[in-house]
């Protein structure tokens, strides 16, 4: 089964509560991986201000951070390859990377196309 | 002394910075190895002077006090574990990663809540070593970790992501994350903390009616989480005897009295001991024998007036905020220095001088408030209840973030937003709907975030977004908000303090946390001195002396500009007594009256526990 590792931006709160609006954005994704975990997913979260030292020894991390700064992330590599950057993946695509049933998605249709940024 | 009978093995002082803690819990551990017990004294205040106090260089490591047999010391400084702490952390990646991303990922770790978890950190061991234990029989440390702190070490599911896996949803508790100690040490701590056979916590606070709604508050969170084994102690009360033929020093003893008997109500049934003012400063083995043990003091040898003669006053200061006749002014401290108060002041003496004002408060007295609307033609005030903003804030978040959490989540993000950082977002997200017209008129404002929420808020883009969505269509010009805060030909910052070496210092590490951020404080104003107000009773002329040195550090290492406001004798409300304020050689003793509001008006906090 694939491994999906995801590269959080370094932030005090990733729930985002300290900020001056919460990221709606994060709420969901942190669910989403909840999710994909329930379901036998394998995947794994690095926030940069608690383990700056994965974003290190990880060269795919490493060289997007000189890149593109911590404003490109998140970065979302799925075995080691680059499978998005700069914004979260919704729960078909987490499902699509794991191998996991689309079936096991049916419950969250609505988040195929349109309903989030960058798509249509 | 009440609370100094039956002791158990830990001793916790806690207060705001200035009320004497680290005196009293020295005065306390002198006293208990003079009664032939073996102590240990840990200091955590930033300013110790314990090593000063025993003529020893102490520092991290534990001391022997040779003058005081059965006696050792240790001083922990936050500030050097949060950056020890943060070294572990950004160490490994520094010249490897971009160097903007190191710096980032700094920042994210400046704050008050990695400090104090740091701090924490530190003393854990202190509580949970059993063999170190048995080579002491009490342990006294002059802070104590506040209720938010223990609450969050207190939640399971603050572990289960941080600690044992070392990854999941991050949150406030963040910190806690790169520590090096066990789960089980930290409970254990927790544990001894909250068990009132080895634990007891004392309160310390002065006779200030803010002071002491402050430790109602302090009293009432740790109480809440099982921290019930409390004693009070009221320090530096200025005695009866020192108020013949001195107007200020009866003004001042009123102003006690009234506050003594006022005593919020929770504070009552606590054991609680009063310690007078003492004739002489606190250092010295000598003056810290005598703190606890004398019934009565005399006021000791006549001391010269004090006075400041040159010192600039709070007029000459607003001459130079004029600029443009429009601007933000916000002003800093630590609460309790009466930032209200003086951003009143200022508010009545630019409107005074025939410029447009909008005074905005979150004093929640509101009395000054409303004494001041529509009391000068271009003199505007609004207010904003701290309380009332955080809970709006917090009922916005857990609606929309918290819906699909499940209990354990819920219940991490409930803890996070009782932080402090929630209120300071909640608050100036309130005041930032007011700020817009700065462009038009003055701005005054007696509260503004700190540099590390800043450049937090700014690092995301959630601040300049909320503020670009309030700005809207008003059509005012601006680059960034961080820029305007930036900016001193847009905004001010006046820091304001007491002349106590502990508000000194807290004022000067927040120049150095907004410098951080690129804001460069305006000026200082040191509040409710006594040398300005030149009092006639020794024992103020005692206290006004000590003051001398903190004002020279002020003036000549601190600040660009300064400013000197007298100690009132009577409650500065209205416009009238406010431009007394603002002006020296105006001020004197007439009309007494017996308000303790001088000291400060400072904004309630929200209760956190009452939201459960």
């Amino acid at each position: 089964m694939a491994t999906i590792q995801v590269f959080d931006p370094a932030l005090c709160c990733s729930s985002g509560v300290c900020g001056v609006d919460v990221d709606q954005a994060l709420v969901a994704f942190a669910a989403d991986v909840d999710w994909l975990k329930q379901n036998g997913g394998q995947i794994d979260r690095f926030n940069l201000a608690q383990q700056p030292l994965v974003f290190a020894e990880n060269a795919a991390a490493k060289a997007f951070l000189e890149r593109s700064g911590q404003e490109g992330l998140p970065l979302i590599l799925v075995d080691g390859e680059l499978a998005l950057a700069g914004r979260y993946p919704r729960r078909a695509e987490l499902a699509r990377w794991a191998g996991i049933s689309q079936l096991a998605v049916e419950a969250k249709p609505a988040s195929g196309c349109c309903s989030g940024s960058g798509c249509c | 002394m009440l609370f100094l009978d039956h002791l158990p093995p830990f001793l916790f002082f806690t207060g705001k910075g200035g009320v004497g803690k680290t005196s009293l819990a020295c005065a306390t551990a002198i006293r208990l190895a003079d009664q032939g017990k073996r102590v240990l004294l840990v200091s955590t205040d930033p300013a110790s002077n314990v090593g000063q106090v025993f003529g020893v260089t102490i520092g991290n490591t534990v001391t022997p006090i040779d003058a005081v047999p059965g006696l050792r010391a240790l001083e922990i400084d936050p500030q050097a574990a949060a950056q020890a702490y943060r070294d572990r952390i950004v160490g490994p990646v520094r010249g490897v990663l971009p160097e903007t991303v190191v710096k980032g990922i700094e920042e994210q770790l400046s704050g008050a809540c990695t400090t104090e978890i740091a701090a924490f950190d530190e003393f854990t061991a202190l509580l949970t070593d059993a063999a170190l234990q048995a080579d002491y029989d009490h342990i006294v440390f002059d802070t104590a970790p506040t209720g938010h702190t223990i609450r969050l070490l207190q939640l399971p599911g603050a572990w289960s992501g941080f600690l044992e896996q070392g990854k999941g949803d991050a949150s406030c508790l963040g910190p806690l994350a790169g520590l090096e100690k066990q789960r089980s040490q930290y409970q254990g701590a927790v544990a001894a903390l909250s068990d009132a056979r080895r634990t007891r916590l004392i309160l310390v606070a002065r006779a200030q009616r803010a002071t002491l709604r402050e430790v109602e508050r302090t009293h009432e969170e740790l109480a809440a989480i099982g921290l019930t084994q409390q004693y009070l102690v009221i320090n530096g009360i200025l005695p009866q005897s020192e108020t013949s033929g001195d107007a200020l020093a009866v003004a001042v003893w009123r102003r006690e009295q009234a506050a003594l008997a006022e005593l919020p109500l929770v504070l009552r049934d606590l054991p609680t001991d009063h310690v007078p003012l003492m004739p002489f400063n606190l250092v010295g083995l000598s003056a810290l024998r005598q703190m606890l043990s004398t019934p009565e003091v005399s006021a000791g040898d006549s001391v010269d007036a004090v006075a400041l003669s040159d010192a600039p006053d709070l007029a000459t200061l607003v001459d130079g905020l004029i600029g443009d006749g429009h601007g933000l002014i916000m002003l800093m401290g630590k609460g309790g220095v009466g930032k209200t108060t003086l951003a009143a002041a200022v508010a009545v003496e630019l409107a005074s001088r025939g410029h447009p004002v909008h005074l905005t408060t979150s004093d929640p007295a509101a009395h000054l408030a409303e004494t001041l609307e529509g009391s000068l033609a271009n003199l505007s005030v609004s207010r904003i209840d701290p309380r009332t903003e955080t809970e709006r804030y917090r009922q916005q978040v857990l609606a929309t973030k918290g819906k699909n959490l499940d209990e354990q989540g819920r219940a991490m993000l409930e803890e996070d937003l009782r932080s402090p950082c929630t209120e300071e977002v909640a608050v100036f997200q309130a005041f930032s709907r007011v700020i817009r017209e700065a462009g038009r008129k003055f701005v005054v404002m007696d509260t503004a975030p700190t540099g590390h929420t800043l450049l937090l808020l700014d690092a995301t883009g959630a601040y300049h977004r909320e503020v670009a969505r309030q700005m809207g269509a008003s059509g005012m010009h601006f680059t960034t908000p961080m820029m305007q805060l930036q900016d001193p030909a847009q905004t001010k910052v006046l820091i304001v303090t007491l002349a106590e070496t502990t508000p000194v210092l807290e004022a000067a590490n927040l120049q150095a946390d907004l410098r951080r951020a690129g804001i460069e404080p305006w000026a200082w104003v040191v509040n409710n001195s006594l040398a300005m107000a030149k009092p006639g009773s020794p024992l103020l002329r005692r206290r006004a002396a000590t003051e001398l040195a903190q004002i020279d550090a002020v003036a000549s290492r601190h600040a660009q500009r300064w400013a000197v406001v007298p100690l009132q004798p009577d409650e500065p409300v209205g416009v009238e007594r406010l431009q007394r304020l603002t002006r020296h050689g105006t001020a004197s003793g007439e009309n007494i009256t017996m308000n303790d509001e001088t000291y400060n008006a400072e904004p309630r906090v929200p209760r956190k526990q009452e939201e459960k």
